[in-house]
């Protein structure tokens, strides 16, 4: 036969299970562990029961008043839980979130710093050199002499004082060798001017990475080497990158490089990207005559130069039509590149 | 250069197509810029004699012409034009004909009378855009041929020649290459070969070099009774498609040699000469009136072809206006010389006068070519012009020397090429464009090749043949030390995250401004060959560009705006470059959303944004600047390193801009090479702190520095923080009574080694309300 506490356990827990709200769950705990609910009850009955009898019944008053007390919280815990979800349960989630504003890097920003990143990783350190230039930093030292015809000097801006507004950024090949023994593996990000009629691709000021290489059997391997993965890394692995025969004054050979990739509209045609070539040998020449020294011997070192078009990559990777766009800084423009 | 494609195919056999062709040019490195067709080949359009010629009975513009079709019956066609005379020839549109841009031929009624087919002009056939009349052909045209015989059909390619390769602009030349790079044979048929030219005299009285450093040698070859007109068809056809003007031809045949053989001639009218050439540097101020009918003054640096009398040509460059051939010209002088390229690069460029002879001695002809090329003119002259060419030619100086030997180890290809290449490859390569190689390794350069002179030269010959496509990329690389370049940058990069997780958008604008966008006339730095007015001066401040760029987007519509830069400035007077920063912000911040509620930015805002940066040791001094309402210096290190401020509304007025235009600017340099300084650790606060509130009225010329600075100078050790929470002003006693200020701040204190008690942070907080009581003359509020 079953105690009847037995009995009242299961009374009350069935009782539990059935109370609908809060308010009819703390009418069921009152009922068994109020002061004078049935388990209280049950307590003061314990003092007059037999000495014999006390353990067992204590025992068992013990375990029904623990998993009532359990019960009742547990099932506190379900209404608490259910009143907590009711209350989240009609918020729209759609709704904006709190504003909070952030700016945008300029697109040419944003290209330089991938493009240095990737150059970076490669080993290069940066360079760097002024926008006002001397016309030796800018042409001579470039085995560019006067009257060569590829000296563009109606293209290049002039400062009343006879210097120059650097043509391209290899000037700082120069600067950097003249600072520095060899080896050196350098980029140089700048700015450029040309005397250009301003158009949809062509810009007064215009911005370039120059590259330069010099160690013991630089070679045009390295060249290619160095820039395949330059151009793979930022137009894709599966880019096709083709060098060309070209002519700079300052690097013989010299080529030009084109890539095609799938990533860029326009892509199925080859596009211009880069000019390169290795160091002309008078280049080194015009540095060990301007050092002093012949720390540029051109028998023992070589060396390799590029110049990347930073306009006209950013013009490419983010489908921008008019070169125009980069330094007019309209927010509707700037935006788009958040 | 234009080059026609039926005209190399006379030199070389080309590859099978149009596009092989452009493959070989460009991977050999001549760029192709352009392709097109160009000639006349339509079905039905044939060519025509205009027989008869009358007014249109019932339209003023047009006439009725019976023409010859060569089918034996004559045609009659009503035509609009004017410039024919009867017995010309002129193409004929056949009914049927369908012309350039689709125009379809039919026989018509032309108000009232039948037209049987169209007459054409250059236009209608596509073949140039001359559309102001009928294309009138030449008088040897045969009548009822098809247009297609006088105007064959053809690929123009527009080509690219780098500087070094003056070699290359001609159709020889081109063609030489194509040879060189396919292994075909060169076809030299119409290169008179040195037993085919005439005796040269040195008649010191016909032709004399003063300039010989400028002019090595000159050569000058007489026509006699030349008839100067029209140039045939064929002749004009070839000139026009490479893109120069027919003249006339003795003109259009020297021009057409040039193309050929890439040697300029220039021809005089003999009887226009007096006395014997000399070819001289022009005397300082020596005025000369060009072919292009303009007037020219020379200097001593200006070399020049002259008689006795005057000049009548600038070397190498231009040809002059009272010595030109002419229709009433009965004899011809034929120049033909070696011009320093240099100097004729220097004279071109100061008299801005390039010209297609110029553009070839400036990058050096072929010293073998001048001769020649002379004797190629004289024939065709002889054969066109009906001309009778001098027994002999008259020459000064001496042939430029040939080029040097160069002498080329094939180890150091391998190791510039990062490739072993077999010797007798290397070999292959260089005889096949020309060179010859001597017993002790030289090789011998052919007369036209001056771009090889060194060894590279001749590698980069063999790695243009052989392809780069076969040499492997190879991925060498070296550690690098971080450069000064490299800190810079990375601080740079830092900034810029920085500012545009504070809400600003970085822009670019140019360094070089507008006259109007810089403030001081004297601290102006300006170029001497600006090309637009908006790009003049160098900017010694961010600010003009910032502001230009702010004004473009109010007027786009723009509700806020906060834009930076960071840039080169260039300081006066001699330009010298700073790294800056500059700031510019307007219109309204936040949103209306929730709590939230957008306002019209002000001062704090850009203080705040600059406060943002993190900057240790940044102070604000009250101060002032043009065209600012309100200004604050900022101090790093007490040294003075910028502004911030805002604009008056005058300024703002100009820019469009209602309401609080901002603006600030910071130079780096101090501050990036500040921050080298690694940050340490200083640990966690154990203990709690006690926080007591401060609210105070004070007089409206008390400054939140100076309350700061009177809780500072009590120096209590365990005061941590003082923070500024609640700000407003008040009139005392109603609207006619005086402002004053209420601030209240809150004051947390702390001891790192244990807890406070209440009654310890009372005493302090006590101390210092009555400083400020005392000092401040602060009313403190409970």
């Amino acid at each position: 036969m079953t105690h009847p506490l037995e009995q009242l356990r299961a009374d009350a827990l069935r009782d539990i299970a059935s109370a609908e709200d809060e308010r009819l769950l703390e009418a069921v705990r009152i009922r068994f562990l109020g002061r004078s609910g049935a388990v209280s009850e049950w307590s003061e009955k314990m003092k007059s029961l037999p000495k014999e009898e006390k353990p067992i019944v204590g025992k068992l008053l013990n375990e029904v008043r623990a998993a009532v007390t359990a019960a009742i919280e547990a099932r506190a815990d379900e209404f608490r839980a259910a009143r907590e979800s009711a209350a989240v349960a009609n918020i729209d989630i759609s709704l904006p979130g709190t504003p909070g504003e952030k700016g945008a890097l300029h697109p040419l920003t944003q290209i330089l710093d991938r493009s240095i990143s990737i150059f970076r990783r490669m080993g290069f350190a940066l360079a760097e050199g002024p926008d006002v230039e001397t016309e030796w930093h800018c042409f001579d030292a470039l085995n560019t002499p006067p009257d060569h015809p590829a000296r563009n000097e109606q293209d290049t801006f002039y400062l009343r004082d006879g210097r120059l507004l650097r043509a391209h950024t290899s000037t700082v090949q120069i600067r950097a060798m003249q600072a520095a023994a060899p080896p050196i593996r350098v980029i140089a990000p700048g700015a450029a001017y040309r005397r250009d009629e301003i158009d949809a691709t062509h810009s007064a000021q215009f911005h370039q990475i120059e590259g330069l290489y010099v160690d013991e059997k630089v070679s045009v391997a390295d060249l290619k080497g160095t820039l395949e993965f330059f151009l793979r890394e930022l137009f894709g692995a599966d880019t096709a990158v083709r060098f060309r025969p070209h002519y700079f004054p300052f690097t013989e050979p010299s080529f030009e490089i084109d890539v095609k990739s799938k990533a860029v509209k326009g892509g199925e045609q080859w596009i211009e990207v880069c000019g390169c070539g290795m160091v002309h040998p008078a280049v080194f020449e015009a540095v060990n005559a301007a050092r002093g020294d012949s720390a540029y011997d051109p028998e023992k070192w070589t060396g390799f130069a590029f110049g990347l078009g930073m306009d006209r990559l950013a013009m490419i990777l983010f489908d921008i039509p008019d070169i125009r766009l980069f330094a007019q800084n309209d927010l509707r423009f700037l935006r788009q590149f958040a | 250069m234009k080059f026609s494609v039926n005209w190399l195919r006379e030199f070389v056999e080309l590859p099978a197509s149009v596009e092989q062709l452009a493959d070989l040019l460009t991977m050999a490195g001549i760029e192709i810029e352009g392709i097109e067709s160009c000639g006349a080949n339509f079905d039905q359009v044939i060519v025509a004699q205009i027989q008869q010629s009358r007014q249109h009975p019932n339209a003023d513009r047009l006439s009725i012409c019976v023409v010859d079709d060569g089918s034996g019956r004559t045609r009659q066609i009503v035509c609009g034009a004017k410039n024919y005379e009867v017995g010309d020839k002129v193409p004929l549109a056949l009914p049927g004909a369908e012309l350039s841009g689709g125009l379809r031929i039919r026989e018509s009624k032309l108000r009232g009378v039948d037209s049987q087919g169209m007459l054409c002009s250059a236009k209608e056939l596509g073949i140039a855009e001359d559309a102001t009349g009928l294309l009138i052909l030449s008088p040897e045209a045969r009548i009822g041929a098809p247009i297609g015989e006088i105007f064959p059909t053809d690929i123009i390619f527009d080509v690219e020649i780098t500087p070094n390769r003056g070699d290359l602009l001609s159709h020889f030349g081109l063609a030489r290459e194509i040879a060189a790079l396919t292994g075909k044979q060169i076809v030299t048929a119409t290169v008179p070969k040195a037993e085919a030219l005439p005796p040269q005299t040195k008649a010191g009285n016909r032709v004399t070099i003063s300039a010989l450093r400028e002019c090595p040698f000159y050569s000058a070859h007489r026509m006699e009774n030349v008839r100067v007109g029209r140039s045939p068809d064929w002749l004009r056809a070839r000139i026009e498609a490479a893109g120069i003007r027919s003249i006339n031809n003795v003109v259009d045949i020297s021009n057409y040699v040039m193309l050929e053989l890439g040697q300029p001639t220039h021809a005089f009218d003999a009887d226009k000469i007096r006395g014997g050439i000399d070819v001289r540097l022009a005397r300082d101020g020596e005025k000369f009136l060009a072919l292009d009918g303009k007037t020219y003054t020379l200097t001593t640096r200006d070399l020049v072809i002259a008689d006795q009398e005057r000049v009548v040509g600038i070397g190498g460059v231009m040809g002059g206006e009272e010595s030109g051939v002419t229709e009433a010209t009965r004899n011809v002088l034929l120049e033909s010389a070696y011009f320093l390229p240099a100097s004729i690069r220097r004279t071109a460029r100061t008299l801005n006068l390039p010209s297609d002879a110029s553009y070839r001695f400036e990058r050096g002809v072929d010293r073998q070519m001048i001769l020649p090329a002379s004797q190629r003119t004289a024939e065709l002259m002889r054969q066109i012009t009906g001309g009778t060419p001098g027994d002999s030619i008259d020459v000064a100086g001496e042939l430029p020397p040939n080029p040097l030997k160069i002498s080329l180890r094939y180890e150091r290809c391998d190791e510039l090429l990062g490739r072993r290449i077999e010797s007798k490859t290397v070999d292959a390569i260089l005889n096949s464009f020309g060179l010859q190689k001597n017993g002790d390794g030289g090789w011998r350069i052919p007369s036209y090749r001056r771009d090889l002179q060194g060894e590279v030269d001749l590698i980069e010959e063999v790695i243009r043949v052989y392809g780069i496509d076969k040499i492997p990329s190879a991925d060498r690389s070296r550690f690098t030390p971080l450069s000064e370049a490299d800190r810079i940058y990375d601080f740079e990069t830092k900034l810029r995250r920085d500012l545009i997780a504070l809400g600003l958008n970085e822009a670019r604008t140019s360094s070089l401004i507008a006259r109007d966008q810089t403030n001081e006339p004297h601290e102006r730095i300006e170029l001497r060959n600006p090309l637009s007015e908006d790009h003049v001066a160098l900017r010694v401040s961010l600010i003009p560009g910032l502001l230009a760029a702010l004004a473009r987007n109010v007027r786009a519509g723009a509700e806020r705006i906060a834009l930076f830069e960071l840039g080169n400035i260039f300081s006066p007077p001699k330009g010298d470059e700073r790294r800056s920063l500059g700031i510019v912000l307007w219109g309204t911040t936040g949103a209306n959303w929730r709590n939230y509620k957008k306002r019209r930015v002000d001062f704090f805002d850009l203080k705040g944004v600059i406060e943002s940066l993190r900057v240790p040791e940044l102070k604000f001094r009250r101060g002032e600047r043009p065209s600012l309402v309100l200004t604050a210096e900022i101090l790093f290190a007490k040294k003075r390193i910028g502004f911030c401020g805002q604009l008056s509304n005058t300024e703002a007025a100009m820019l469009d801009a209602n309401g609080a235009v901002l603006v600030a600017e910071i130079d780096l340099l101090e501050i990036a090479q500040s921050r080298q300084r690694p940050k340490l650790f200083s640990g966690l606060e154990r203990y709690p702190a006690v926080r007591r509130d401060i609210a105070m009225f004070v007089a409206p010329n008390v400054t939140h520095a100076e309350i700061l600075r009177v809780i500072d100078s009590a120096n209590e050790p365990l005061l941590e923080r003082v923070e500024l929470f609640d700000l407003f002003t008040e009139k005392v006693g109603g609207n006619a009574g005086e402002d004053r200020k209420s601030l209240a701040y809150s004051l947390t204190y702390r001891d790192k080694n244990r807890t406070l008690t209440n009654e310890e942070v009372s005493t302090v907080h006590a101390r210092i309300r009555d400083r400020l009581q005392r000092e401040v003359r602060a009313e403190l509020r409970e």
